[in-house]
C-alpha cells in the first residue's frame, strides 16, 4: 500500500492517506466534480482492506461541503461499515460554531450505527 | 409435496429479495431526503450571512464616503447640513434628468465628496478670511483636479464616480469653467448635476463671509445662468421641481444661522 495525498484547494480539501491505518480529510469540500475527485481515495480504502488490513483512523474536519460531497461521504461510511472492525474509528470533527457540520456529523452517527463515529467539538 | 415446496422456498427467496431490496430502497430515499435538507439548511445560513456581508460594505462604504465628505466640508467654509442637502438635490437632480434609481442614489452618496481635494490645500489660502489674490485663487481651484486624483485610482463604482463629481463640479456649461473649462455635454452629467446643487445650497446658506440670498435672488442668477454656468436642461427641471428641492432645504435646514 501507497501513502497519499492531496493538496488542499480554494475547493476541495487537503486529504492524506497513511497506510499505516489512518485517514485525514480537512478543509471545504465544493469540487466540481465530487465523485471523480473522491474516486481515487474510495479506490485506495479499498485496496487498504482487500490487503487484509484492520486498523484505520478515520479524522474528518470538513468546515464546508455541497450536497454532492455528502452523498459521498455515506458512500465512503458504507463502505467502511462493510469492513467494520474493533479498531476502526471515524472521528467527525467540527468547530463548535459550526452549526451545519455538526448537523451533518450527527445525521451521519445516526445512520451508522455500527460504526464507531466519535463527534468531537474542537 | 415435493413441487409444493420447492415454490415455496422459491416465493420465500423472492420474497427475502424484495424486502431486501426495498428496504435499501427506503434507506436511499431517507438519505437523499437528508443530504436535501441538510443542503437546504445551508443554502440558507449561507444567504443569510452573504445578506450580512452585503449589509455590512454598504453600511462601510455610506459611511467612509460620508467621512470623507465630511473631511472636505470641514476644510472648506461651508458648514452645517451643506453635504447633506447637496447630496439629496443631487439625487433628485439626476431622478428628473432620467437616471435610473440605482445611479441617482449612488450620485447622492458620491456628490458629498466634491470638496475632497481641500485637504491638500494649505490652511493659509483655505482660510484667508479677505479676497483671495489671483495666485491664491490658482491654487485653491487645484483642490477639483486633486480630488479627482484621490479618487480617480479607485477601481470602486461609487468612488469612481466621486472622482468625476470632484474634477467636474466646477466646470461650467459654457466652457468657462475650471479645471479645464470643458463645454456643455463634453462635462459629465454627475459633475453638472452637481455644479448646480452645489452652488443653489450655497447661495442660499449664511456664511462666515456672506449672509444667504434671498430665493428671488437666486432664481434670477440661476435663470440668467440657464445655458452659461448651468445645463439649460437641469434648470428646467430645478424651476419646474421647485417645491420639491425648497422641501429639502426645510428639511435639512442649518440649526444655527437661518436667514
Amino acid at each position: 500500500m501507497q501513502n497519499m495525498k492531496i493538496e488542499e484547494t480554494k475547493y476541495t480539501p487537503a486529504i492524506e492517506l497513511d497506510a499505516s491505518g489512518a485517514i485525514t480529510i480537512v478543509g471545504k469540500s465544493y469540487p466540481e466534480n465530487t465523485f471523480e475527485f473522491y474516486a481515487p481515495v474510495m479506490k485506495w480504502v479499498e485496496s487498504y482492506f482487500e490487503s487484509g488490513a484492520k486498523k484505520l483512523a478515520v479524522n474528518m474536519e470538513i468546515v464546508y461541503f455541497n450536497s454532492s460531497s455528502s452523498k459521498l461521504f455515506f458512500d465512503l461510511f458504507d463502505l467502511l461499515e462493510e469492513n467494520n472492525n474493533p479498531e476502526l474509528i471515524v472521528n467527525w470533527i467540527y468547530d463548535a460554531e459550526n452549526e451545519s457540520a455538526m448537523e451533518a456529523g450527527e445525521d451521519f452517527k445516526e445512520d451508522f450505527e455500527k460504526l464507531q463515529f466519535n463527534l468531537k467539538a474542537k | 409435496m415435493d413441487i409444493e415446496n420447492k415454490l415455496v422456498n422459491e416465493i420465500a427467496q423472492l420474497q427475502h429479495n424484495f424486502a431486501e431490496t426495498t428496504n435499501k430502497l427506503i434507506k436511499d430515499i431517507k438519505r437523499q431526503n437528508k443530504i436535501l435538507e441538510q443542503s437546504d439548511k445551508r443554502q440558507r445560513k449561507e444567504y443569510d450571512e452573504l445578506l450580512a456581508l452585503k449589509q455590512e460594505i454598504e453600511e462601510t462604504q455610506r459611511e467612509v464616503v460620508f467621512t470623507m465628505g465630511a473631511i472636505g466640508e470641514s476644510r472648506s467654509k461651508e458648514t452645517g447640513n451643506h453635504v447633506k442637502r447637496v447630496a439629496e438635490y443631487s439625487k433628485l437632480l439626476a431622478l428628473f434628468y432620467g437616471l435610473d434609481e440605482q445611479e441617482a442614489e449612488m450620485l447622492k452618496q458620491a456628490s458629498p465628496m466634491h470638496d475632497i481635494g481641500k485637504v491638500a490645500i494649505p490652511d493659509a489660502v483655505l482660510n484667508k478670511p479677505a479676497r483671495f489674490t489671483n495666485e491664491e485663487r490658482v491654487i485653491m481651484n487645484t483642490h477639483a483636479e486633486l480630488g479627482f486624483q484621490m479618487l480617480g485610482t479607485s477601481k470602486r463604482p461609487l468612488l469612481k464616480m466621486a472622482s468625476i463629481v470632484a474634477y467636474e463640479h466646477h466646470e461650467k456649461y459654457d466652457g468657462t469653467g475650471y479645471p479645464r473649462g470643458i463645454v456643455g455635454e463634453d462635462i459629465h452629467i454627475y459633475g453638472r448635476i452637481t455644479a448646480l446643487a452645489d452652488v443653489f445650497d450655497a447661495l442660499g446658506s449664511d456664511r462666515v463671509y456672506k449672509k444667504a440670498w434671498e430665493d428671488e435672488k437666486i432664481f434670477t442668477l440661476f435663470k440668467e445662468e440657464r445655458g452659461r454656468h448651468f445645463d439649460p436642461r437641469l434648470i428646467d427641471i430645478f424651476f419646474d421641481n421647485l417645491d420639491a428641492f425648497l422641501s429639502i432645504r426645510d428639511r435639512y435646514r442649518d440649526v444655527a444661522g437661518q436667514h
